[in-house]
């Protein structure tokens, strides 16, 4: 079915779902939506499985017109939504016509958001999954004038109604980024770990899917910045000899010979896929434990939400 | 006696098993074999295991298998890799042409070698080259096995734009991109064979103890290449 027709891209806008597991031996990342809870979320909202896929996007100027009566949801960043002229309520299902108009007017808060579309978006799978990673020839961002299908099949009933407040994450409140040091912390001098836990870091231009690049107080070494590649994992924190660090993220390259000092923990990359370049950040060690611990509360809070949308949907 | 190998987490989805640091076959192989018997044991909770020339990385889900669990399971592989048999090892040989336009970089290195440009490119090609793991962006089999005479060093500038299947050594390592890239490598000559295909499975040819030759041929019939599978040239 066809869904929408795209009369402006927007920034980075591309079809993601839960990316490719187990692509990495082929050396492919596995890719997918950059904030895990928003996007499958969305997915409820509109009645999909979790895993449907979604269109995820950044910043502004996105615009969509509805090729058919569709029932969508936004979740992720706010990007001041609107149809036609009116402002789109975001975390709720909403039915929208045939002819309608979708548009990102502009950042109120987060970076990304994620698009929903009951039945979930179609398109070319690659490795069983449909996310696009244009580097790797699998698909390509979001063009003017493309077509989106969508899905027809399998659907739950949506969720028309507000999200309670609860479950929305807040992307204004910014705690440090928690790390577990290592693997190469025994690489960087005393002080330069200090640097790192110590410092303010700024988000540079050069931060996309496949890594955030960061500003600030350089980490020192004690014996050279390389090592013999090796496979590198999601939120890798990498430190090359200029002794800037940059967070490996979703479209990363897989393996890589520069020191490792930290890895932001599993519970805090969806909220780091909200932050955009020029603002701040810092970081804080924790144990595994406390990293294992996040990421509990994290799955409870998930299955909170999937029992409340299954139960009122 | 050597040391044991030490595992240590990579953040909380992920250990690391160091091997000897060094770029060496029979590290490399002790890498391999633990990778064969972690997959085949099939623990519940282990998502992937990713072999380098001396680690190996083991990503879970630690909601499903604790750290220490997971530690011990891999301790236990670790004394069975003895058992394993690596599977046997395929020797492909890649159809290439040299120098000219598909070696952009034969001229300057054979300077820098005090060699001509057919010696480099004999010198080359009589190599066979370990493949010791597959990784970077996709699917680039990291290769191992230059002969010492030539040893050069990467690009002080990268090139913006290296065609894939291009072939190439920098330092001791050598590669065949297998997509259009930036790269820093020197590159003397080109192979047409399609080294990566995402609509495929496995969308690479390629596995970690495979060994890869690029025999010289002409121009015309590297290009008979184009678009055949590298499993046609084993």
């Amino acid at each position: 079915m066809r869904a929408f027709e795209v009369i402006n891209p927007g920034v980075y806008t591309s079809l993601q779902d839960l990316g490719r597991p187990g692509s990495m031996k082929y050396g492919i990342p596995a890719s997918g939506v950059a904030d895990r809870f928003s996007a499958r979320v969305a997915n409820l909202l509109v009645g999909n499985p979790p895993e449907a896929t979604v269109l995820e996007t950044t910043l502004f100027r996105l615009e969509l017109l509805a090729l058919e009566d569709l029932v969508i949801a936004v979740a992720g960043g706010d990007l001041s939504p609107l149809v036609n002229k009116r402002s789109l309520p975001m975390w709720q299902g909403v039915p929208i016509n045939n002819g309608d108009r979708l548009s990102f007017r502009g950042r109120k808060m987060g970076f990304r958001a994620f698009l929903a579309v009951r039945g979930g978006f179609a398109g070319p799978q690659f490795l069983g999954s449909r996310s696009v990673f244009a580097r790797g020839l699998m698909g390509n961002p979001l063009q003017a004038g493309e077509i989106l299908e969508a899905e027809k099949s399998g659907v739950q009933n949506p969720f028309l109604i507000p999200l309670p407040a609860e479950f929305i994450p807040d992307f204004s409140h910014r705690p440090p980024l928690r790390v577990i040091l290592g693997p190469q912390q025994d690489r960087f001098s005393p002080r330069g770990v200090e640097t790192f836990l110590s410092s303010e870091y700024t988000v540079s231009p050069q931060a996309d899917r496949m890594g955030y690049r960061l500003e600030g107080p350089k980490i020192e070494h004690t014996q050279g910045a390389d090592i013999i590649s090796e496979a590198i994992a999601r939120g890798a924190v990498q430190v090359p000899g200029d002794g800037l660090p940059i967070i490996m993220l979703w479209d990363a390259q897989v393996s890589g010979g520069y020191t490792k000092i930290a890895n932001v923990i599993s519970a805090d990359l969806d909220g780091l896929a909200q932050v955009m370049p020029g603002e701040k950040l810092w970081f804080s060690a924790v144990t595994l434990e406390e990293a294992h611990q996040a990421l509990r509360e994290e799955r409870t809070r998930w299955g909170e939400v999937q029992r409340l949308t299954k139960r009122n949907g | 006696m050597e040391d044991r190998p030490k595992i240590i987490p990579s953040g909380d989805s992920a250990v690391l098993v160091e091997f000897e640091n060094r770029i060496d076959p029979e590290v490399n192989r002790a890498v391999r074999a633990l990778a064969l018997t972690i997959e085949s044991d099939r623990f519940p909770g282990v998502w992937e295991v990713l072999p380098a020339y001396r680690t190996l990385m083991v990503t879970y889900d630690p909601l499903q298998v604790e750290y220490p669990v997971l530690v011990d399971r891999i301790q236990g592989c670790l004394n069975r890799t003895g058992r394993i048999d690596l599977p046997p090892r395929r020797v492909f040989r890649l159809p290439t042409v040299y120098a000219g336009a598909h070696g952009p970089d034969l001229e300057r290195v054979s300077q820098i070698l005090h060699l001509s440009p057919e010696e480099v490119t004999r010198e080359f090609s009589r190599a066979r080259f370990l493949v010791y793991f597959i990784g970077f962006i996709c699917g680039l089999a990291y290769l191992g096995g230059l002969p010492e005479k030539l040893r050069v060093p990467r690009l002080t500038t990268p090139r913006t734009w290296v065609p894939g299947g291009s072939v190439g050594f920098a330092g001791g390592q050598v590669n065949a991109i297998t997509t259009d890239q930036p790269s820093g490598f020197n590159y003397i000559g080109r192979t047409f064979v399609i080294l990566y295909d995402p609509r495929t499975f496995p969308p690479i040819p390629f596995t970690a103890g495979d060994e890869i030759l690029f025999p010289p041929v002409s121009e015309e019939e590297a290009l008979e290449a184009r678009g055949r599978r590298a499993e046609d040239f084993l």
